[in-house]
């Protein structure tokens, strides 16, 4: 499956011609050559959700630091890039005045920053870390905020009506489901190209260590939901996955002190049932005369009351140092298989994303500026969009999820998997362990093309069947030939 | 005063007016008590979904009445009132004139049917009686499922069922500040209900719930909504409830929940159906005192009788002043009625005409197919807003008018308001049907055959026929590929009329369905606003016959008097002062039912 490299190169030289088409144009030049710049630089993902679903947390925890501030109260107000650099700098976009730099002002680790009165466009943050050389990360002002300029800002963002999004793909978080965010992401369905995928979006059920009253085994409950989510008809075809995550505890895992690790282990030490009736409720806790009270109150702003309540499980479970229990709490925070999937469904296409944006843009400009000199363009983008394997796979994956194109169950499942709707690797496509060797995987992928060469040729396979089994036998073939290499 | 010593007084006053035969009085009497007896306070517990309504109520009440669970939510609503014993009933609603029908459920099987996710039972609602204290004084809470969003069809029947609560607890978590569809239904909420009480739960939870709490008030001041934000937190007050700890108890915020619900809501309320029923009754004792001092004055004679002429003639020139004011209320009233009905249904019409706007648009974009089941929830949902949004208004223009009407009785010193309770107004929005979209064509494989083969059968015969000329078989390989090539064109042609078809047939569909509903809602919407129109009529013509009744009697007595002799004036003037001195005792009880609730709120103070 190598041939992403070479559908980059292609859509880079189309765009290229189309530049050198419109050179008597600044703006489409501009335009066009953004959208290419962009395709040498790394994927971005924008997190987006209600307000207060967790976005700033999550990203701090997916970076390791904690940047972004986090606040009880609506945080976020303007849409904040977080890209990677050799130096930190902040720079400010203001919607009607060039960008001019902000002094970088860090309290307790997260970044300050001073918008002033001008409406702002967007912030860029240029950050030394490796965690944002795979990924350029967006956080964004949520959605539903009672300032609704605000929240139709984040819209704007997401899913502006004509242009193509500024990002390429989309973390969702949510907390418990509800229809407005449904509604969200229906409007982030795209138009053109890879029509309608739900193949750049992963929902994130947020907060997840809230769910069920803070309990010890409140990740689990949020496990079970998410998986009743990820079956939910409505949702397969609005995203790829649902994941539950903790940001609290995944940030506070990742960026875990050993003065914090000291203060759990005085709270295993001291005598249980005082800890117990401390750890009933927030107030409670912050009173707790076992501990410096600043100390208390730090935890529970790191923590949170359940994850408090969870390590000091944990800590009498045995363990007993500070990186094992920070591993365990990150293992538990669900943040490893975020990173997973975003690995498999993100990193692994990106370049299959870029160029499907960079396609996108290009068709908004060949309709909106007809001439006879860009035909020829318009014909090779729709060679390239009928050509690529890649997006015939991404459109029959989407249209299986969408539920337009109906395969029985079980054909289904293997399909979705052939196609790399569970991440792109050839292991996970065959559905074998990551150890597989390579003659098994050769035998694998043989069988799976002749169960589905059996079912193009049935005369009984169904239309929908006999479509879906010519590209899942490409994507075979593909495979195939990789280990032919 | 509480609500029992108010329905011993109008039983009093209904007894002294059936002594009098002055039957007229006694409906109105009748229905006064019945208001007092059954009219629980209801409170009804709202709010967007998994904020802990259901575990409210549970720690409100310390009962497991309502079932909880971290993922499956309510689906439909639970009341809860007094009951002896734990009983549950669930109950069928099927609409229309059939009638409803109940089914006792063991308690702890609830769950089942209340918390049933598509509702497979089609369960209306279910009932708990639960044996608490708090509830004994005839509080009855309701549990319901989550809003939703105001545009949701839930939110739409929940609007509809607050102009029947006395209290409304909103329900939203201390983990983060009100959201804009929170305040939306709070605003819609304060115009049909004016008691909110905000629940900031689980903030047990949450170690920055003082400043969430803080940043609600400040939501609530700028939309200037008048609700008390009052933190709680379940989990403490059940743990507090089954450890006996005290302490635990006042942090779960719970007793200031109830302080509120039991002194201000249920307080209030009783206070109001006091004061009201109060107030009926002396306007009963007033005319009886009225019709009596004139009998009285009558027989007594000598100075008297110049008062008495006095008196009469006012009396008379009360009567006609009433019968020229009875024309022009009836006037307001038709009058209102009328503008108020063509203004509800223009507003409609529009926001009808709106919608039907904004779905073509959308059917416009896409083949109709591909969205069908998303576009018809987004059209229920778009109808039952907009239902629900008139609703609210023709709720506020009918009080408005009621005002208006009884302002031409102002003068009598005594503005008795009709309770509009007795409207159904929850009928309204309850019964919009989906939209049922036309059965789409799809191109089938064999119709695409067909088509196919009709366009190629030509195009093969045509260049097969030119081919011959040139000394070619009619089918070469020429007219084939020709064939083939019109044949693919045809096929894609007829797709593309085919979508075009649909999305006409859509369009159609979507004009009939929003007509259906103008046709239906505007029936309904009619009809209730008849029934305010009845319950006005009805009302204030009743008031005015009281008055007229008054004074025909003083009149007769007047009459009466006259003819009498000596020995039968002593008697009846013994006899009226008898009466009139019990009717004071009755006033005087009657005034202190309003004057009682004020000594209440003073100690509450200390």
């Amino acid at each position: 499956m190598n041939t992403t490299s070479g559908l980059g190169a292609s859509v880079r030289a189309v765009m290229r011609r189309a530049i050198k088409a419109y050179r008597d144009c600044p703006d489409m030049v501009a335009y066009l050559q953004r959208h290419l710049d962009r395709m040498n630089e790394p994927l971005r993902v924008a997190i987006a959700g209600q307000v207060k679903a967790g976005k700033s947390t999550l990203l701090n925890a997916l970076v390791g630091e904690e940047i972004a501030a986090t606040d009880a109260g609506e945080c976020t107000r303007a849409v904040t890039w977080y890209r990677a650099a050799e130096t930190p700098r902040v720079t400010l976009h203001p919607s009607d005045a060039p960008p001019r730099q902000l002094p970088i002002d860090r309290r307790d680790g997260a970044l300050r920053m001073d918008l002033g009165t001008d409406r702002v466009d967007r912030v860029v943050v240029d950050w030394p870390s490796q965690h944002l050389r795979t990924m350029t990360l967006i956080d964004t002002p949520g959605l539903q905020s009672i300032s609704a300029e605000i929240s139709a800002r984040t819209a704007g963002f997401l899913s502006g009506d004509e242009e193509p999004a500024e990002a390429d793909a989309v973390i969702y978080l949510m907390r418990h489901l509800h229809s407005s965010n449904v509604r969200f992401l229906e409007s982030f369905y795209d138009r053109g190209i890879a029509r309608a995928t739900p193949v750049n979006t992963i929902a994130v059920l947020s907060r997840a260590d809230e769910i069920g009253a803070g309990r010890v085994d409140a990740l689990m409950s949020a496990r079970r939901i998410a998986r009743r989510y990820g079956a939910d008809e409505k949702l397969r075809s609005l995203c790829q996955t649902v994941v539950p995550v903790s940001g609290l505890l995944a940030q506070a895992g990742r960026t875990m002190r050993q003065a914090e690790f000291a203060a759990f282990l005085e709270l295993v030490r001291a005598r249980r049932s005082d800890v117990e009736a401390a750890l009933l409720s927030a107030d409670r806790f912050a009173r707790y005369d076992g501990l410096e009270p600043d100390v208390c109150v730090d935890l529970l702003h790191r923590f949170g009351l359940s994850g408090v309540r969870l390590a000091v499980t944990l800590v009498r479970q045995g363990f007993d140092g500070a990186p094992k229990l920070a591993a365990e709490l990150v293992r538990r925070s669900g943040l490893d298989e975020l990173r997973e999937v975003l690995t498999a469904q993100f990193t692994a296409r990106a370049e299959l994303l870029k160029a499907r944006s960079a396609l996108l843009a290009l068709d908004v400009v060949l309709s909106r500026a007809v001439r006879p000199e860009t035909q020829a363009l318009v014909v090779e983008v729709e060679r390239i969009v009928a050509g690529a394997h890649e997006f015939a796979e991404l459109r029959l994956l989407s249209s299986l999820r969408l539920g337009s194109v109906k395969l029985p169950a079980d054909v289904l499942t293997e399909a979705e998997r052939l196609l790399g709707g569970l991440g792109v690797g050839s292991t996970t496509r065959l559905g074998l362990g990551v150890h597989a060797t390579m003659a098994e995987q050769r035998n694998a992928a043989l069988d799976a093309l002749s169960r589905w060469r059996r079912r193009l040729e049935n005369p009984l396979s169904s239309l929908a069947l006999t479509d879906a089994s010519r590209i899942v036998i490409r994507s075979c073939e593909g495979l195939l030939a990789e280990f032919a290499d | 005063m509480s609500v029992p010593a108010a329905i011993e007084v109008v039983d009093l006053a209904l007894q002294a007016a059936l002594a009098y035969g002055r039957a007229d009085f006694g409906a109105r009497l009748r229905q006064t008590r019945r208001r007092l007896t059954e009219d629980g306070v209801r409170v009804l517990v709202v709010g967007e979904f998994k904020q802990g309504k259901s575990h409210l109520v549970n720690a409100l009440l310390n009962a497991s009445v309502c079932p909880i669970d971290d993922d499956i939510a309510t689906t439909v609503p639970t009341i809860v009132r007094y009951g002896e014993e734990p009983a549950a009933v669930v109950v069928h609603e099927y609409g229309g004139e059939a009638p409803a029908e109940s089914k006792p459920v063991p308690v702890d099987r609830l769950a089942d049917y209340v918390c049933d996710p598509g509702n497979r039972r089609g369960v209306s609602y279910a009932e708990v009686g639960v044996p608490r204290t708090l509830l004994a004084g005839g509080l009855v809470v309701v549990d319901t499922p989550s809003v939703g969003g105001l545009a949701s069809m839930r939110g739409a029947a929940t609007i509809a069922a607050l102009p029947l609560a006395d209290a409304v607890v909103f329900v939203s978590d201390a983990g983060s500040e009100f959201t804009a569809p929170e305040l939306d239904f709070l605003r819609h909420a304060a115009q049909v209900c004016p008691n909110i009480i905000c629940a900031l739960t689980k903030i047990d939870l949450y170690p920055h719930w003082r400043r969430i709490a803080e940043i609600d008030r400040r939501h609530l001041a700028n939309a200037e909504l008048e609700a008390e934000i009052v933190p709680v937190s379940s989990t403490l007050r059940l743990h507090a409830v089954r450890t006996n700890d005290h302490m635990l108890n006042t942090e779960s915020g719970f007793p200031v929940l109830i302080g509120h619900l039991r002194d201000r809501i249920a307080g209030q309320a009783g206070q109001l159906a006091c004061r009201a029923a109060a107030q009926d009754v002396l306007a009963v004792t007033e005319q009886l005192t009225t019709t009596m001092r004139a009998q009285l004055s009558a027989y007594q004679g000598g100075d008297a009788s110049a008062e008495l002429i006095r008196e009469l003639e006012l009396a008379q020139l009360r009567a006609d002043r009433l019968r020229e004011r009875s024309a022009r209320w009836q006037q307001t009233l038709s009058d209102g009625i009328a503008d108020l009905i063509s203004d509800i249904e223009y507003d409609l019409r529009d926001r009808m005409r709106q919608i039907g706007r904004d779905a073509e648009r959308e059917i416009d974009q896409a083949d109709p197919v591909a969205m069908e089941d998303q576009f018809a929830a987004w059209l229920q949902q778009q109808v039952s807003g907009a239902a629900s949004a008139n609703f609210v208004w023709a709720m506020d223009r009918g009080r408005w008018l009621a005002d208006q009407v009884a302002d031409h009785f102002a003068e009598d010193g005594d503005k008795v308001l009709p309770d509009l309770r007795d409207v159904d107004f929850a009928r309204m929005t309850g019964s919009i049907d989906a939209i049922v979209m036309p059965r789409n064509e799809k191109l089938k494989l064999g119709n695409k055959l067909i088509l196919g083969m009709r366009g190629g059968y030509g195009g093969t015969l045509m260049f097969g026929m030119a081919g011959t000329l040139v000394g070619m078989a009619l089918l070469n390989p020429f007219s084939i590929a020709a064939g083939l090539l019109l044949g693919g064109r045809t096929v894609r042609e007829e797709r593309k009329r085919l979508v075009q078809r649909r999305q006409m047939e859509a369009k159609s569909a979507v004009r009939r369905h929003l007509d259906d509903v103008v046709f239906q809602l505007g029936k309904e919407s009619r009809d209730m606003l008849r029934e305010v129109q009845r319950t006005l009529r009805n009302h204030f013509t009743g008031h005015a016959e009281e008055l007229q009744r008054s004074v025909n009697d003083s009149l007769q007595a007047a009459q009466n008097a006259l003819r009498a002799n000596k020995e039968e004036c002593k008697r009846a003037i013994a006899d009226l002062q008898a009466e009139l001195a019990r009717i004071a005792a009755l006033e005087d009880r009657a005034r202190d039912l309003t004057a009682g609730p004020q000594l209440v709120l003073s100690e509450v103070a200390r």
